[in-house]
């Protein structure tokens, strides 16, 4: 009996090695084969890159949202992408009337600081009020109960914002200053992506001392670490559930106006793919893990961009920017068989069984 | 089991029996049936379109353009008001089947307007002639509904919108023949309509000796566009097309001006894109953005589709959000003049439509609609296809107007 | 006490302002309860008020909230004459300006929107506060006259195939328009006698039975609903036919899935994938276009796709079998996305069509018999689904049903006792996808052809909801769930931009009322219930979410 378990699971293990021995000789044959094609110069290389890191800060940002409530509360907090939308549309109302006033133009900086100001309040509100209604009842429950809810509040979300908004897509200004680029050694950096990547770092950076340095920080990794227990300690849980949301939140309306700023569109479907990939990259990171929600961002955004032309090109695979989420989720799935607890993460999914 | 499948079968026989047969009613007789409507009561006509999930846009455009028409006709035709019975169809085939099956079901449903998606049409046509009832098509250009080789249960389906094949073979001669480039580049998004569609123009361009470097490929919820942008400058076309929805084709536009390589390559689209919203979603890269596009006759344009335009603004407080409210209307139209054609009226104010005559009308009847002429051929293929191109002269929104903004530039 | 009712006034108030800027108000507004009396629009504007009262104590209160719940409105309507708020709020029109002031003006129609606020509130906590006997002739009179007046075109299309007294009373009832009047108050009538009635003679089975068996009863229950299913396309005619087409292959898909998730606790949030793969084996099996492999028969194929759909699903568990709880969610989500992606991309085209999907797939048969309208089908599926729920609760009892909830509960543990973890996954992974692939096989043929875009990661997020709405590992839970979920959209599919606007909706106080599900099993409840008395002694900070017995 015991022999033939191990047989069974030999089977099994040469079955995953031959997947990952498949998966690793398509990346390096494609990417010889790329590579040796040489149809791409060094410059273009570099802009794969660039555009990698700007959607990778974008992912990160949403990432984190994700990750610290699932730390938290152990929740897939399925809305989190909406709420990215609804900063998004928060800053459009703001952005439209400063461009036509031509206060965007004039004032970057404090026209910036003004619409990501009413994105976050926004953003963060509606994150807040959504745990209130929606999630807190569900505190105890065990089950996937409060999984189905968040699916609700996505739906009822996207479709409230159609409702008041209309469904056509809407378009953020672009002042001048956000078109020009650097130019560094021959190449050429768009001046809007270092603006996203470097905010999104600021941000991120900030964020993760909130969590290190603060009391309130602190008392969220306790309950992150074991809630029953933080509640003991005299932690006020819910007061650092709300701190969680309102922290998501914020990151998530930045997240969205930085969006919009890049890709200039706010519709009310946004949202959702951006949500789901940033869902993959905090589990790739290791979800709960906040700096692996920050390293799996910035390496789906990577593979989004570089991967397709990098591996599929040299293969000779027709079109292959349609394979780009085939790609993202291989590797996602790579990662997850060789690292079941993803990049960073630890083996705390044990947890909630 | 077997006896299971046996009596199932039996109540099915059953059910199935509900096939249309010749009838006389008051004073129409008809091979299909007549459809009598008591006085007083509404004209039914169905609908349905896509209008939840992504493309939302897409059919509620058309349905506030078929509402524009019932409006013009104040609501009333022939002394009854004319209902519309819009149901979603969500842009899929099983959507497109349960939304037919339901108008089907309805034996007061006179005429069908929509979809607005091929993959929707092809299953909802058929299950719509079954009942003797006429579906008309405002948005689905799939060449096959309109195709000789049809099949009879297709015998029901006309559209007020253009094939593919015609548009595909207009732009590929454009571009070789107008524009004298020599290679392009294709992008679809995965929709039966954009593939298709691409398909034909880069099939027609290699037949007039053009070359064709690739057919590309994203996502329609994709945003970033300048990693596939970078690769296609890497093989320096001189032209890209990419008939897909605004969404994706603004960035498209938006992107190409700002990646290295790109800078003299021509940018051509399709008509999804002859709206505000496009010109407004592109940003100040729209101009001189060409799209292909069916030519609208001046006469029937200028005259009453900007008429159209203010009235659907006061109407929904926003301008036209997508590009096929114009063959809505006409679409409209065109089964409002069918039905006035056969319907009858007794004595006592009943009105009288035999399905036969009401499909036969259909096919008939001819028009100058906003769209362009309309008159069906045998297999329902309703607009007259002329082909022009549209080029995008100014970024404000507010400019839009067919013939203005964007102009037309060719022929 | 006072600031209660006031605070409770004001959130249903905002709820009102919610649907009001939303534009469902204005939608419902278009649309007769009873005609020229009440419009749905005006019902919901009621219903809040009398919600709103009904959460209060006492008949002052109650009029209170409602007066409250008209507040917020007054101030949107103030707002809206005083700032042009429809240039960023598309639904803030004239016309709902009109609707909310019943177009006479702001003066009075403030008046009337507190005045009548505060009545229907009345009227709500003296309904809350009424006596059963009240409240069982109410209640079930109202929901009918609703339900006759909101869905009048479906039940009329229903009725429209029926001549003589079933015709009569149809004329009785209905207007072209919707329900008259006359239709209303005969309808609320009947619902409320046969209300009283019912509940008299459950009554006295109860005292006679004092102990009464719960589960025999629960049986009762579900084997009439059973017969009503059955019988249901046969009077309703191909509409409902196909509606319930469509109900019965979720429900395959929730009792694949239900093996995956309920069972063995796989979180599987790709399940779409089998669907997709029972689908086009089948295509390519059939189809009479240039796509297919073989023109074999659909009986032939049927099985074939199953058997395909089960190797997929081994495979497609293979590469995550070390991987769990969430991870698991995520990793099957992105094979969901994979096998999507292939199915669309020019890639696979030459074999798969892409884009254009593959046609002319043919109806199956009987002799010369052909299965080609929905009601037929709707059997077909009947069919699949009564053989699938057997073996699907065959499976529950047996060995490896066990085994399945070993691995559920404790992932350790189960291996400790012996059981295969690698056998156990994978069969739950392929039985999982039999049940898809029956599914899918069954949906191509039903819709002749098969296109990419009928296989998002919403179906995977639609089949997951609906078994744990249903009751997670409860079969009639599965059937239950896909009614609600599949089936009410299907039915509000003349709402058509606001479905899943009502969908959402529907997800959150579903979930909220009863997180266990509908129809939870019985072991699945007694878990949920031993929770619930730890946490009743655990000095909890928060509130235990109320389980309605």
């Amino acid at each position: 009996m015991v022999g033939r378990n191990i047989a069974r699971l030999n089977a099994v293990d040469v079955v995953l090695w031959g997947l990952r021995v498949g998966v690793v000789a398509v990346v390096v044959i494609g990417t010889v084969g790329t590579l040796i094609k040489g149809r791409y110069n060094a410059a273009q290389w570099f802009d794969f890159i660039m555009f990698g890191l700007t959607i990778g800060s974008i992912y990160a940002q949403i990432a984190l949202g994700y990750t610290m409530v699932y730390g938290v509360l152990r929740l897939i907090n399925f809305a989190h992408g909406d709420i990215v939308m609804t900063g998004a549309f928060a800053g459009y109302f703001v952005a439209m009337p400063l461009d036509r006033s031509g206060f965007l133009e004039d004032n970057p900086v404090l026209a910036m600081a003004a619409i990501l100001l009413v994105a976050v309040i926004v953003s963060t509100s509606i994150a807040v009020l959504t745990e209130r209604i929606a999630y807190r009842p569900f505190r105890r429950v065990v089950g996937l109960a409060p999984l189905i809810c968040a699916i609700g509040v996505s739906f009822f979300l996207e479709q409230t914002f159609r409702g008041m908004f209309g469904s056509a897509v809407k378009s953020y200004p672009d002042p001048q200053w956000q078109r020009a680029a650097f130019h560094v050694f021959g190449f050429n950096v768009p001046r809007i992506d270092v603006l996203v990547i470097g905010l999104a770092l600021i941000f991120m950076g900030l964020l993760y001392l909130i969590v290190q340095r603060t009391r309130m920080g602190t008392a969220m990794r306790a309950v992150a670490e074991d809630g029953e227990a933080a509640a003991l300690m005299g932690i006020d849980v819910n007061k650092v559930v709300v701190f969680t949301f309102v922290l998501g939140g914020a990151m998530a309306g930045i997240a969205g106006v930085f969006y919009a700023f890049v890709y200039k569109q706010v519709y009310f479907l946004m949202g959702f793919t951006p949500g789901i990939k940033a869902f993959g990259a905090a589990v790739l990171g290791g979800i709960g893990n906040i700096p692996g929600a920050m390293l799996g961002g910035f390496f789906l955004g990577m593979v989004e961009s570089v991967g397709p032309t990098l591996f599929l090109d040299g293969i000779g695979i027709p079109a292959p920017y349609q394979l780009r989420d085939l790609i993202a989720f291989t590797l996602l799935i790579m990662v997850l068989i060789f690292r079941p607890h993803g990049l960073l993460g630890e083996a705390l999914a044990k947890k909630r069984a | 089991m077997g006896a299971l499948l046996k009596w199932s079968a039996g109540v099915a026989l059953l059910c199935a029996s509900q096939a249309t047969t010749a009838a006389t009613v008051g004073p129409v007789t008809d091979d299909l049936g007549v459809i009598r409507i008591a006085k007083g009561a509404p004209i039914q006509i169905g609908a349905y379109w896509v209008l939840s999930g992504a493309d939302t846009a897409l059919g509620l455009d058309e349905k506030r353009g078929v509402e524009i028409a019932f409006k013009d006709m104040g609501g009333k035709l022939l002394g009854h008001p004319l209902k519309l019975n819009a149901e979603d169809d969500g842009c899929n085939a099983e959507g497109g089947q349960t939304a037919a099956t339901k108008l089907a079901a309805n034996p007061q449903t006179v005429i069908v307007l929509g979809p607005a998606c091929s993959s929707a049409a092809t299953p909802g046509a058929p299950i719509l002639w079954q009942q003797g009832i006429v579906d008309i098509c405002t948005a689905c250009t799939a060449p096959a509904l309109t195709a000789p080789t049809r099949k009879k249960e297709y015998d029901g389906f006309a559209r007020t919108v253009f094939s593919d094949s015609e548009q595909g073979k207009a732009d590929a001669t454009y571009v070789h023949n107008v524009l004298k480039a020599p290679s392009v580049v294709t992008i679809h998004d995965g929709s039966p309509y954009a593939q298709q569609l691409q398909q034909v123009m880069a099939d027609n361009f290699r037949q007039l000796g053009g070359k064709v470097l690739s057919q590309e490929a994203i996502a329609p919820t994709d945003v970033d566009m300048k990693p596939l942008l970078t690769r296609i400058a890497s093989e320096k076309p001189d032209l890209i097309y990419f008939p897909v929805f605004t969404a994706a084709a603004a960035q498209i536009v938006r992107q190409a001006r700002g990646t290295p390589g790109l800078e003299k390559t021509k940018l051509m689209g399709g008509g999804s894109l002859l709206s505000a919203d496009f010109i407004e979603a592109a940003g100040p890269a729209v101009v001189g953005f060409i799209i292909g596009y069916p030519d609208l006759s001046p006469e029937a344009m200028g005259k009453n589709y900007p008429k159209f335009v203010e009235e659907y603004k006061k109407a929904y407080n926003e301008a036209p959000i997508s590009g096929y409210h114009a063959n809505a209307y006409d679409g409209a139209m065109l089964a409002v003049k069918a039905i006035e054609k056969v319907a009858k009226t007794d004595k006592d104010g009943n009105l009288y439509i035999g399905k036969k005559a009401l499909r036969d009308a259909v096919f008939a009847t001819t028009f100058d609609g906003i769209s362009g002429p309309i008159a069906c051929d045998q297999y329902g293929e309703c607009s007259q296809f002329k082909p022009s191109v549209l080029e995008f002269t100014s970024s404000d929104p507010k400019t839009f107007g067919v013939g203005k903004n964007p102009k037309k530039i060719w022929p | 006490m006072m600031r209660r009712a006031a605070l409770i006034g004001l959130a249903f108030g905002a709820g009102a302002v919610h649907l009001a800027a939303v534009g469902v108000l204005l939608a419902m507004h278009q649309r007769w309860i009873i005609v020229e009396a009440l419009t749905l629009g005006q019902a919901a504007l009621l219903l809040l008020a009398g919600g709103a009262g009904a959460m209060t104590r006492g008949p002052v209160m109650g009029a209170l909230a409602g007066a409250a719940a008209g507040v917020p409105v007054v101030a949107l309507l103030a707002a809206m004459s005083l700032v042009p708020l429809n240039s960023i709020f598309i639904a803030l029109s004239h016309d709902l300006f009109n609707m909310l002031t019943l177009g006479v003006g702001l003066a009075a129609g403030v008046a009337i929107l507190i005045g009548g606020g505060a009545i229907a509130g009345l009227v709500g906590v003296l309904l809350s506060n009424s006596s059963q006997m009240v409240r069982r002739a109410i209640f079930p009179g109202a929901i009918s006259v609703v339900v006759a007046g909101v869905f009048q075109e479906l039940i009329q299309l229903m009725l429209q195939q029926y001549e003589g007294p079933v015709g009569d009373f149809r004329d009785f009832i209905y207007t072209w328009e919707g329900l008259s009047l006359q239709g209303a108050i005969a309808i609320f009538v009947l619902a409320a006698l046969l209300s009283e009635v019912f509940g008299f003679i459950w009554r006295m089975r109860a005292e006679r039975t004092a102990s009464h068996d719960h589960r025999r009863e629960r049986m009762v229950r579900a084997g009439i609903a059973l017969l009503i299913l059955v019988l249901l396309p046969m009077l309703g005619g191909s509409y409902v036919g196909q509606v319930l087409m469509l109900v019965g292959l979720y429900i395959l898909m929730g009792m694949g899935l239900n093996l995956e998730v309920g069972l063995a606790g796989l979180l599987d949030l790709g399940f779409v994938a089998f669907f997709a793969v029972g689908a086009y084996s089948t295509a390519l099996l059939t189809a009479g276009s240039a796509h297919a492999l073989m023109h074999l028969p659909y009986w032939a194929a049927m099985p074939v796709s199953v058997l395909l759909a089960v190797a997929v699903g081994v495979l497609f568990g293979l590469p995550v079998l070390g991987v769990r709880g969430d991870y698991l969610a995520v990793a099957t989500m992105g094979l969901g996305e994979i096998v999507r992606v292939i199915v669309q991309s020019d890639f696979a085209a030459p074999l798969l069509g892409g884009a254009q999907g593959i046609l002319e797939i043919p109806k199956p048969s009987i002799g010369n018999f052909v299965l080609g309208n929905p009601v037929s089908l709707f059997y077909l599926t009947l069919v699949a689904s009564a053989v699938a729920a057997f073996v699907a609760w065959r499976l529950e009892n047996s060995r490896l049903g066990r085994a399945w909830e070993a691995l559920r509960d404790d992932e350790d543990v189960a291996q400790a006792l012996g059981i295969n973890l690698v056998r156990a996954k994978l069969l739950a992974y392929g039985l999982g996808a039999a049940f898809a692939g029956l599914a899918g096989s069954i949906f191509a043929t039903m819709l002749t052809s098969v296109y990419p875009s009928s296989f998002q990661l919403l179906i995977s997020i639609n089949v997951l909801a609906l078994i744990i709405v249903g009751g997670m590992g409860s079969l009639p839970g599965v059937v239950l769930g896909s009614i609600v979920l599949i089936g009410l959209p299907e039915l509000l599919r003349e709402f058509g931009e606001y479905r899943y606007l009502f969908y959402g909706a529907v997800l959150i106080v579903m979930m909220r009322l009863r997180p266990e599900g509908l129809w939870p099993s019985d072991v699945r409840q007694r878990e949920l219930h031993a929770e619930d008395e730890t946490l009743a002694l655990d000095a909890g900070t928060d509130a235990v979410p109320a389980q309605p017995r």
